[in-house]
């Protein structure tokens, strides 16, 4: 009955917690908030930035005319997409410009009124080209244009605007003849959130099979947004498939251990209600879950499943389970209690990430730990078969007893340790969390090949420019534009993207207005500039009334231009926070970050080199660093407790040095093995800790009661045989960030359990004693 | 005989040909018009526009320096060398040189790889981007081109080439969206026009009426 109301209970639980439970995925939320406006506007551009919301995508696999007609289709459809805040594909046309009010701006637009006046020997100049472009093959192309832009200032812009490499037009769509029609789409959900890029990654292809042929057409997609979907995709199905064997193996162990069905569904149940409830506590303390702190709270709370086990290995024939629970309560409680205790150190941190990981390890352990204390004994058979009478048990013990324990093996083997982590190759930490999730080469290939074809911006690097408004940032932006040409020019990049390229600061095109002729200067000029050319007169009466209209227009800013088809281009370059206007500009083709960072540093705090990459491991950095700190205060604490609950500071060492140096033993191989240290490897050290300590506990207790000292064996050996079946299969795992959790715990556990085994007092007052 | 009307560039010796239509077919054309490179031939050029008082004519030459490379030189009434070669079309003009890549106009490229097509006698190649169509007798022939790309056929309607015998006199080009008729005039007809200036006159020089 009970049994029923607890099962019905969890699964009521489980029903609210997957209803109100959306892990994010935003790594922001799990590092250390900024603390100038630029670290703050660092963070929202490393998963928000215009270069990590961008998808390559390609169609292919039908004739070009069909993939073109499917391009444009596709483009139609994702541009009245919300999902999506930019679509482009080529057919950059400019309409937009043309049909409209902007059209006369042209001449404001294009910096030829910087270098030229509109005055006859210069339109003679230009009247005699247009002449021969209309004796070539290419004349019937530019006859409309001609009356109202002799100068072909529209061309001039269109110039300037089109990007320094763009892949070949096909039917006026980008058409690349090993990827056929490339697109690229700008997402509004950012690159790290898998969630929200799977949605819109799957109405990229769901409005592409809404097209005739859609369907037909191989679609690929590359970008982070894209890999961030794919890599936790596969995290997770080796994860789960991992989980599967391991389970299996789990069960087969507990039925051989204990041969009872009952056993092993009761005792999955206190874990199971541990992490139940630590999401309903995360849910109600926090707005917002991180997936990382499920994932290493999961981790840790592997712990948990030594309670129920350990209750299991010390029943007594013909004692009741609640006597039993009774007799092993201090011990488990001293183990629960130091836990706990210990990680109220990362809620100090002050981090989100690491409070929402101690709240939901904290409640866990209670849960689980009370739980076995109070619930599972009530459901355990009475009569049970005591593990002290097996036979294979007492001649282990026999064996275990008999192991040489020279005095002097711990401080070898710490000496080891200290030599091994001073002499093991490369760097000690691992910063980039990239790393640990790497993605196949081919994929990477083909992404530098699209993004080359399509003149994407790197994700990695961008300048920021500073200044009190959008016009501020725009002169800025001007002022730089020579400097990036010389870069340019020497080969540091292939091309940058200024906010000036599209729209000039208001100041420039007020100098550009003074240049321009007014109607009888211009009018003039044109009459002798036309003289001996063949061109019918009142040819270019539109030009003069479009020049006459761009000297008395209003300039345009960011705001007005907005209308054009390149507004929201220029709207996602220009960001504005905290009473100041930051202009983002995306690089392509960065082959010297230096000279860059030179260029940026020759501008003071106006111009910022960022480097996302670096910026990102430095944010590791100080995360990890926070770590390191609640680590030393946790363990503090821990010895504090310890030295509490057993009121001996000798019973204390006993169970602290074995746990403390295989925790130092496990970074020595690994680090010896050439390992770089990571996050993922810190947490796992954690929870090999949490597992070492109940070792030691358990040992370090050891009875005079032979039969208890076997049930002591048992349950540890269930519980070592248990963890290094689950991680054991994660260290087989070959993406890396499961492999570090996997073969840290593994280690870790053998490590404990031969350390608090060969160091457990007991030995030596049997020794003494003989 | 052969020998010297195969050597030759374009001369009306072909005029000698008997007329009757036997053996007389698009091969037969594509056979004669086959000219390996190097090759040379002067045009001349009459392009009509909305803009202009009068039309333009203009006079220079074509030439094939390489099976690769395709050079359009005028030198009347004003000098511009254009050269199309690997994809590219360089412009050199008196005011300065510009480049730009055929990546951007493929149908400029479609017309590049239909002339290489054409003199390097490919039937199939030019099957393949055009219907065919073939007129007259082998003094006096007209060979319909009509694009089968739509991507071409947007800007051009047809393409017709009027010749004698071995001689590629006249290319006449329908733009597609109602432009007006431009016309290239080679070899003989590029001579003959020397002096003619009426409209007229030019079409039957083109056609090979005159």
């Amino acid at each position: 009955m009970l049994a029923l109301a607890w099962v019905a209970a969890l699964v009521w639980l489980g029903w609210m917690v997957a209803r109100g439970l959306h892990p994010s995925g935003d790594l922001r939320e799990f590092m250390p908030r900024g603390q100038t406006p630029m670290q703050r506007l660092v963070l929202d551009e490393m998963g928000d930035g215009p270069g990590s919301r961008l998808l390559l995508v390609s169609l292919a696999g039908l004739p070009p005319e069909r993939l073109a007609a499917l391009s444009k289709g596709l483009a139609g459809l994702l541009r009245c997409d919300p999902r999506y805040t930019q679509v482009v594909n080529g057919d950059f046309d400019l309409t937009g410009l043309v049909d409209r009010r902007l059209l006369p701006y042209r001449y404001l637009l294009s910096p030829t009124l910087d270098r030229q006046r509109l005055d006859a020997p210069y339109l003679h100049v230009q009247l005699t080209q247009r002449m021969q472009d209309l004796g070539s093959p290419a004349g019937e192309l530019l006859e409309e244009w001609l009356p109202s832009d002799p100068t072909l200032e529209l061309l001039a812009i269109a110039e300037r605007w089109r990007p320094a490499t763009m892949p070949p037009l096909y039917d006026g769509v980008w058409m690349s003849a090993r990827d056929g029609a490339l697109l690229l789409v700008q997402t509004r959900a950012p690159g790290f959130d898998p969630t929200a890029q799977q949605a819109a990654i799957a109405g990229i292809g769901d409005a592409l099979r809404a097209l005739a042929d859609g369907g037909r057409a191989t679609l690929t997609l590359s970008g982070p947004g894209y890999f961030s979907v794919v890599l936790s995709a596969q995290t997770r199905r080796q994860a789960d498939w991992i989980g599967l064997v391991s389970t299996l193996g789990f069960i087969v162990l507990v039925l051989l251990a204990y041969r009872s069905a009952g056993a092993l569904l009761l005792g999955a149940l206190p874990v199971l209600s541990g992490a139940l409830v630590g999401i309903v506590a995360l849910l109600s303390w926090f707005p917002s879950v991180h997936g990382i702190t499920l994932a290493f709270g999961f981790t840790l709370l592997g712990v948990a499943q030594e309670y129920p086990l350990r209750v299991l290995s010390h029943r007594r024939a013909g004692e009741s389970a609640l006597t039993g629970v009774r007799s092993l309560w201090p011990l488990l409680a001293t183990a629960i209690a130091s836990a706990c205790i210990a990680y109220l150190a990362f809620y100090a941190s002050g981090v989100g990430g690491l409070q929402q990981l101690a709240v939901f390890t904290i409640t866990g352990l209670l849960v689980a730990g009370l739980s076995t204390r109070y619930l599972l004994p009530l459901l355990l058979p009475s009569q049970v078969r005591d593990v002290a009478g097996m036979a294979w048990l007492a001649r282990a013990r026999a064996s275990v007893d008999r192991l040489p324990r020279p005095r002097w093996l711990p401080w070898l083997l710490a000496l080891a340790a200290v030599a091994m982590l001073v002499a093991a190759p490369g760097a000690f930490w691992q910063n980039d969390l990239a790393a640990l999730t790497p993605l196949p080469q081919a994929q990477l290939q083909r992404d530098l090949r699209l993004r080359t074809a399509l003149g994407a911006p790197d994700v990695r690097y961008l300048l920021v420019l500073r200044a009190a408004d959008a016009e501020g940032v725009l002169r800025l932006s001007e002022r730089l534009e020579p400097e990036i040409a010389r870069l340019r020019a020497a080969g540091a990049l292939a091309d940058a993207e200024l906010p000036s390229r599209y729209l000039p600061s208001l100041h420039r095109q007020r100098l550009r207005q003074q240049r321009l002729p007014d109607r009888p200067a211009l009018e003039a000029a044109l009459r002798q500039a036309q003289r001996e050319l063949p061109f019918k007169a009142g040819t270019f009466a539109a030009f003069v009334d479009d020049v006459q209209r761009a000297r008395a227009a209003e300039p345009l800013d960011a705001a007005a231009f907005a209308a054009s088809p390149l507004g929201e281009r220029l709207a996602a370059m220009l960001r504005t926070r905290e009473g100041a206007t930051f202009g983002l500009v995306t690089l392509n083709g960065v082959r010297d970050p230096a000279a860059l960072q030179a260029l940026a540093r020759a501008h003071g705090d106006r111009v910022q080199w960022l480097d996302l990459k670096a910026s990102a491991e430095a944010l590791v950095v100080d995360y990890r660093d926070r770590i390191l700190r609640a680590l030393a205060v946790a363990a503090m604490l821990l010895v504090l407790t310890i030295v509490v609950a057993l009121r001996s500071l000798r019973r204390a060492w006993h169970v602290l040095a074995p746990m403390t140096l295989a925790t130092f033993l496990v970074l020595a191989v690994e680090r010896m093995a050439g390992i770089e240290i990571s996050l993922f490897h810190l947490v796992a050290l954690i929870l090999a800790a949490g597992l070492g300590l109940h070792y030691a506990l358990f040992f370090e207790h050891d009875s005079d009661d032979p039969a208890e000292q076997r049930r002591i064996l048992h349950a540890t050996l269930v519980c070592v045989a248990s963890a290094l079946l689950v991680f054991g299969m994660l260290a087989l795992s070959d993406i890396p960030v499961l492999r570090a959790i996997g073969l840290t715990v593994s280690l870790g556990v053998l490590f404990h359990f031969c350390l608090s085994l060969l160091m457990a007092p007991h030995a030596h007052r049997a020794e003494a004693a003989r | 005989m052969m020998l010297w009307c195969s050597a030759a560039l374009p001369l009306p010796c072909a005029v000698a040909a008997p007329a009757e239509t036997a053996g007389f077919d698009v091969d037969w054309v594509l056979r004669k018009l086959a000219r390996p490179a190097p090759m040379r031939t002067g045009f001349v050029e009459v392009r009509d526009s909305k803009l202009l008082q009068r039309p333009l004519r203009v006079t220079g030459e074509y030439r094939r320096p390489d099976a690769d490379t395709l050079v359009r030189e005028v030198r009347s009434p004003y000098r511009e060398t254009t050269t199309i070669r690997a994809g590219e079309a360089v412009i050199a003009r008196a005011g300065g040189t510009r480049t730009f890549t055929l990546d951007r106009v493929p149908e400029l490229r479609q017309l590049q790889a239909s002339f290489g097509a054409l003199l390097a006698g490919d039937r199939p190649a030019l099957e393949r981007l055009y219907a065919i169509e073939l007129d007259g007798t082998r003094a006096r022939w007209a060979l319909t081109l009509a694009p089968r790309d739509r991507q071409l056929a947007a800007r051009v309607q047809r393409l017709t080439l009027f010749g004698r015998g071995a001689e590629l006199r006249c290319i006449e080009t329908l733009p597609a969206d109602g432009g007006r008729l431009q016309r290239t005039l080679m070899a003989g007809a590029a001579r003959a026009a020397a002096g003619i200036d009426d409209d007229a006159g030019l079409v039957s020089l083109c056609r090979g009426s005159g």
